[in-house]
């Protein structure tokens, strides 16, 4: 999933907002008829700097602040909005897209841009302040949509500059400690997810994680540690220990095969599919051991779906091989 | 046998089913379910989404349903997990749910109801 | 009541261990993967639907004597398990589909679990 970073996300949404989504639809109006001083107390009342001027429905005018000021100067105060009013009106349709206003802003230099319908009925004001608004809040929703909290931690990979970033997550796995066994793989689950992984990669790899760390934490005499090193294609999960080492690693391999104690079995482990499981999930695995030395034990899940061999998790249920 | 989606509710209604942790949304469609007591074997085929019945009542059948992505658990025989484990499952928002059936009266009620298997 | 022959022809099961011995008659059944809780909860005469395929399940069937083993997921017992159920006259009988289906389709042919 590539991320798409803001700036284009902005650049895409200019192009894509229609003006009617972010223009301000309850529009204060004036008649030919105010006079200056009432349009002075509207538009300080209502905070804003400038009003379309209509005669009936039909939209004749634009007046603003500027043509305030100028009748103030003059002392011409009392004259009807009708005297100072701009004639020319720069309008652009409600069905436009946010784009062509950017461009009439620039074109224009005007303060406000009026919105009409194609019968030229109005139908809101756009400010350059109402653009930006509307882009952030539609920016924030889209992001809420895609859970933008997961891609801001994967900046990590785009910000810093390297020929080659990694991350590298490490966690201690005691030995026979039963109850805490899954927590170092919850925890590298929820990191991914953070991060932005794929669901589907997240669940291989979690599942990858979580026998590696039962095979520590059952079969290592003090235990080991599992590492994660994360980088943008790839994702490797390395499990160490120090002991006892296993005599026949391609005997280990094979289903069924387990030297557990029994009594594991009553925890739901020790039914030699452990390493089968690991080997389903993973794009491909290495298991190197010396006796009395200790195992090691690697994982490697590729991220983008094109790279790699991709072996699809849920193949090869049915009678196992003999 | 006809499958059917069946939701969570409807599930529990079958088995006559407790809920153990916090409610959870009663309207989650479950697709599959399986029965396993082996966590490497329910780790190994159980599809994302899908319901596991086991007798484990460990927390290592909590931390197989988060890894797996599974949508809840029952517990058969009238078991009922140590409260850290029903603790665990309400942080990573996993329900459980505790049936008094056995489990294969309970594999035989959802497979009448038209629960589908999770299969290759 | 059914006997083992007949269910194993129903769901088209196959047999690896004390062939002769299928057509004694099935009680009930009975699932669980844990031997502690097979111990507890299989009667005499039950089926058991497990996909544990290790030694310790031969033991526990002989010991309660039961009706015999279905066992699970394509799972296949090594020739040191089958020998030994030989000896001990249990019946193993061997299925590619999961345990919830088996015991699903056991239940549709009147095989009863626990009252």
């Amino acid at each position: 999933m590539a991320q798409v970073p803001k700036f284009t996300k902005v650049q895409e949404l200019i192009y894509e907002l229609p003006i009617e989504r972010v223009m301000k639809k309850d529009v204060v109006k004036v008649t030919p008829d105010t006079s200056m001083t009432e349009l002075k107390e509207i538009l300080r009342l209502n905070r804003i700097s400038g009003v379309p001027v209509l005669e009936g429905e039909k939209l004749v005018g634009v007046i603003s602040i500027e043509d305030l000021i100028k009748a103030l100067v003059q002392g011409d105060v009392q004259a009807p909005v009708r005297k100072r009013m701009t004639t020319q009106l720069i309008t652009v349709l409600e069905s436009e897209s946010v784009v062509e206003a950017v461009k009439k802003f620039a074109q224009y230099k005007v303060g406000r841009l009026l919105v009409v319908n194609e019968q030229g009925q109005l139908r809101g004001i756009l400010t350059g302040g109402d653009i930006t608004r509307g882009l952030l809040e539609t920016i924030s929703l889209d992001y809420h949509a895609e859970e933008i909290s997961r891609y801001r931690a994967k900046h990590i990979f785009e910000d810093i500059i390297s020929d080659q970033t990694s991350l590298i997550l490490r966690y201690k796995v005691k030995a026979k400690d039963f109850k805490k066994a899954g927590n170092a793989s919850s925890k590298l689950k929820r990191a991914l997810d953070r991060l932005g992984a794929v669901p589907e990669v997240i669940r291989r790899v979690a599942i990858s994680a979580y026998e590696a760390e039962m095979n520590l934490i059952i079969h290592a005499d003090e235990g080991g540690e599992l590492t994660a090193e994360l980088q943008p294609e790839v994702i490797r999960v390395t499990a160490i220990d120090h002991g006892p080492g296993i005599p026949n690693v391609d005997q280990a391999m094979s289903p069924g095969f387990s030297t557990a104690p029994n009594w594991i079995r009553e925890l739901g482990f020790g039914a030699g599919m452990g390493l089968m499981n690991i080997k389903r999930c993973a794009d491909s695995m290495r298991l190197e051991s010396t006796v009395g030395k200790g195992t090691r034990l690697e994982i490697v899940v590729f991220l983008r779906q094109e790279s790699g061999e991709q072996q699809t998790p849920d193949e090869e249920r049915g009678p196992q091989p003999s | 046998m006809e499958t059917r989606i069946v939701n969570l509710k409807e599930i529990v209604g079958i088995i006559g089913g407790r809920i153990l942790t916090k409610q959870p949304k009663f309207d989650t469609e479950i697709p599959s379910c399986g029965a396993s007591d082996l966590m490497s074997d329910a780790l190994s085929f159980m599809k994302p989404g899908s319901l596991l019945l086991t007798g484990l009542v460990h927390s290592q059948s909590v931390r197989t349903a988060e890894m797996a992505g599974l949508a809840a658990i029952v517990y058969v025989r009238g078991k009922i997990p140590a409260p850290e484990v029903i603790s665990l499952a309400d942080e990573l928002s996993i329900p459980l749910i505790a049936s008094p059936y056995g489990m294969y009266e309970i594999c035989g009620r959802l497979y009448s109801a038209g629960l589908d298997p999770v299969m290759k | 009541m059914m006997s083992l022959k007949e269910i194993i022809e129903e769901l088209v099961l196959e047999t690896v261990s004390s062939v002769r011995l299928t057509n004694r008659p099935v009680a009930g059944g009975y699932a669980a993967d844990l031997l502690s809780c097979a111990m507890k909860g299989a009667k005499k005469d039950y089926l058991w639907v497990t996909l544990q395929s290790h030694l310790n399940v031969v033991a526990v069937a002989s010991l309660l004597n039961l009706a015999g083993v279905i066992i699970t997921e394509g799972n296949r017992p090594d020739p040191e398990t089958i020998a030994r159920a030989e000896e001990e006259k249990v019946a193993l009988i061997l299925t590619p589909k999961t345990t919830f289906t088996v015991v699903g389709e056991l239940t549709l042919l009147g095989v009863r679990g626990e009252p």
